[in-house]
């Protein structure tokens, strides 16, 4: 899933509604809750807004910038 | 003024409306009523074991009360949520750390940031008192206590361009305020992670079978940083997966590590062992880079946890499995094995996490802001994920009491209250009203694949046992029953080793930006001595509360985890006083009970708890009764220094708690009092581009 699908949209692209989409829309939110949480979607934006391909250095510059956003995070109790 | 067409729409739906709100009402009136019936049960209910759906139904009750009723006054009248008003994802979205986020994604985000081991080891301990105590603590603190705080705290930080705790104390109560939340914070950072850390080596001494399984977890974390960086670039969720897999292979293989004497004897670690290599390790893992461990231990972590949870909860509603454990024990006066101490208040410190927590202000002032779409938003999220925590922690509950509490007891009480040897401890078990014996707690530690499961004292084991229980009934039986129980352990320590990496990196920050005024170079985050010193700094502060845990003849967690309980409430309290003194400001003062309540609860059940710990004339309880008392025994110099240590660590912790109160109370008055002019430290209004969804 895209990253502009989660983003920058009212809650009705994913409340949960019923309808003939109600479980794809559910999987889809689930999937893009654990890309947020697993990082991903902070690559895809990282990659969006430097203008790179996915590669190793993107890859590594992300991972640099991302280091003092991730360790200065505390993790709860 | 509505237009012709308005009215007559609305008269057409006029029935249509009036059916709905009648069902509503109904709704909520069944709800109320299952609620009302399900507590009533929980705590009228004597001499029969119960079934634990009278505490999910109790607890699904009261939290969506809660949120539908408790959490929509407050967004409406005291903190007039606005959702015209930009939040600060949206005017500085950067796509880096502010992203307007779709608000199912921040829930899922917040909720896994706030709950870590504590909603699961806090109950357990607490279950000594029986399961009546911690249950209504849990459904009350929550609605009341945690949710608010963590709502409130969340949305003045978003009205602050998301400000940190320790920022809005400053600029709201002053710097007294500031300086003391600064330090309030890297105090519970030092005694959480001592604390997590004696929890770890209490599950896993003398356990070849977790101890190989958790060092596991080491090269897999490193393995998963490689894969990212080298072979498939930023695949988090398919490095998560591989490594979850990874793990499954490193239990079954710490099944046939155990059973092979040669290698199981490289596994089978003393707790002083134990405790050397944890330290060793808090301290590779602060100077290393973040993406060869932290991270990835942190996704694995995440990932594990959040299949679990959810596993953990199908188990319970699907098996609906009976609680041994009685409402009330004998331990409510204070004689308790697992920790001293009465029901109030050491009910209320014991569970902090899953009631209230000042650590998750943290959260909700930390990243969680940033992402925040539109301030409405902060509803669901800071009380809503709150709420699911508790239910955790209600699980955590229900995992323990289905245990038989004999074997709560054996497992849980230290050696130097029961005796060193089984047969003792059955026998002192057993005298307390809890027939258990050395025969039976010896099939148990075979059906679980270990030694022993005498004084595993810290709660882990514990839940772990009562865990393997509820899934052993429905997936694979007893055979499987090892294999639970070493996922539950497994799963606990990774989890508590995560946050003893995150935090001891936190920790090393503040300390480099602290220490960066004193001497300019130590503030720079990337210079490696001043790595080094700043994490051998944080490292030596958790490790000597570690170390003294395991040399503790009581086990250790009779006194740090209080310490560690105190700490976190009195982080609550500095919240609290945050967020009344906003409130105030915001001239709603007549809504500020909503924040005062707690406050004064948590003021009362700290204040009382640290009186206890530090002047208490049990030796049990009060670390100087226990220092007089081995002083005049001739006992161990260190022992005796630790309690005075001990001592003056609570003391300090409520003397500056005490003075931000003080500092807060008084901004209060002269607010209220119209001596000094209140001004609100808001960014000032934008209006959002999302209003017209």
């Amino acid at each position: 899933m895209r990253v502009e699908t989660v983003r920058g949209r009212g809650p009705h692209s994913t409340s949960l509604r019923a309808g003939p989409r109600h479980t794809f829309n559910i999987a889809k939110l689930l999937m893009a809750v654990l890309r947020e949480i697993f990082d991903e979607s902070a690559y895809c934006r990282f990659l969006k807004r430097t203008r790179t391909e996915r590669s190793r250095e993107s890859y590594a510059e992300f991972l640099r910038e991302h280091e003092i956003l991730t360790a200065r995070r505390p993790r709860c109790c | 003024m509505l237009s012709r067409g308005g009215i007559s729409k609305s008269i057409r739906y006029l029935p249509f409306n009036k059916l709905r709100k009648t069902l509503h009402i109904l709704v909520w009136s069944l709800f109320a009523l299952a609620g009302a019936v399900s507590v009533a049960t929980i705590a009228l209910h004597r001499g029969e074991e119960i079934n634990a759906m009278w505490l999910v139904v109790a607890a699904v009750c009261c939290y969506a009360l809660g949120y539908r009723f408790y959490s929509s006054f407050i967004a409406a009248k005291v903190l007039v949520l606005d959702a015209e008003r930009a939040t600060p994802a949206e005017r500085l979205d950067n796509g880096r750390d502010f992203v307007p986020t779709n608000k199912w994604v921040v829930f899922g985000h917040h909720f896994a940031a706030i709950a870590g081991p504590g909603p699961l080891v806090g109950p357990v301990l607490a279950a000594q008192f029986g399961y009546l105590p911690g249950t209504l603590w849990l459904l009350a603190g929550a609605v009341f206590g945690g949710c608010v705080q963590d709502f409130v705290i969340l949305l003045f930080s978003v009205r602050r361009d998301g400000k940190s705790l320790t920022e809005m104390a400053r600029d709201e109560i002053g710097p007294v305020g500031g300086f003391i939340a600064y330090a309030a914070v890297i105090s519970i950072i030092v005694i959480l992670l001592g604390v997590c850390a004696l929890v770890v080596v209490n599950a896993l001494k003398s356990s070849p079978w977790g101890t190989f399984t958790i060092a596991m977890t080491i090269p897999i974390a490193l393995l998963m940083g490689v894969y990212l960086r080298r072979l498939r670039l930023g695949r988090v969720l398919e490095s998560s997966l591989l490594g979850f897999i990874l793990v499954m292979l490193a239990i079954w293989g710490g099944k046939w590590i155990s059973q092979t004497p040669s290698m199981a004897h490289w596994f089978t670690l003393s707790a002083t062992s134990l405790a050397l290599i944890i330290i060793g390790y808090g301290f590779a893992a602060s100077a290393l880079p973040v993406w060869l461990l932290l991270a990835p231990r942190d996704y694995l972590s995440t990932f594990v946890k959040l299949g679990t949870i959810g596993l953990l909860a199908l188990g319970i509603v699907a098996l609906r499995p009976t609680m041994h454990m009685p409402a009330l024990t004998r331990f409510i006066d204070g004689s308790g094995p697992v920790f001293a101490g009465q029901v109030f208040p050491f009910a209320f410190i014991t569970i902090a996490c899953g009631a209230i927590s000042g650590f998750h202000s943290l959260i909700s002032s930390g990243t969680t802001p940033k992402l925040i779409r539109r301030e409405t938003e902060t509803r669901m999220v800071g009380y809503g994920a709150m709420l699911a925590e508790s239910m955790v922690a209600i699980m955590a509950t229900i995992a323990a009491c289905v245990l038989q509490p004999g074997i709560y007891f054996a497992i849980n009480s230290p050696a130097g209250i029961v005796g060193q040897t089984a047969e003792s401890a059955a026998a002192v078990i057993s005298g307390w009203g809890f027939p258990v014996s050395a025969l039976d707690m010896h099939s148990l530690a075979q059906s679980v694949g270990e030694q022993s499961l005498f004084n595993r004292t810290g709660g882990a084991p514990a839940f772990a046992v009562g865990m393997a229980h509820i899934f052993s009934n429905s997936i694979g039986g007893q055979a499987l029953m090892a294999i639970w129980y070493h996922f539950a352990i497994m799963f606990e320590a990774l989890f508590i080793l995560t946050v003893l990496d995150a935090g001891t990196r936190v920790g090393r920050f503040m300390l480099q930006d602290a220490l960066g005024h004193v001497w300019k170079p130590m503030g720079r985050t990337s210079w490696y001595p001043s790595i080094l010193v700043t994490s051998a700094m944080m490292v030596a502060a958790w490790g000597y509360f570690l170390w003294q845990g395991v040399k503790d003849p009581l086990g250790g967690i009779n006194s740090l985890w209080p310490l560690f309980g105190i700490a976190n409430q009195l982080l609550g309290i500095v919240a609290l006083c945050v967020a009344t003194t906003i409130i105030i400001k915001m001239q709603r003062a007549r809504y500020a009970p909503v924040t005062i309540a707690p406050l004064a609860a948590l003021v009362l059940v700290t204040f009382t708890a640290s009186w206890h710990k530090v002047f208490d004339p049990n030796p049990r309880i009060g670390f100087l009764a226990h220092a007089r008392q081995l002083g005049s025994s001739g006992g161990n110099a260190r022992l005796i220094f630790n309690d005075r240590l001990d001592a003056v660590v609570t003391s300090a912790l409520i003397i500056m708690v005490a003075l931000i109160l003080v500092e807060s109370v008084s901004r209060w008055m002269s607010g209220l009092s119209g001596r000094t002019q209140a001004e609100v430290r808001e960014t000032p209004f934008v209006r959002t581009r999302f209003a017209e969804e």
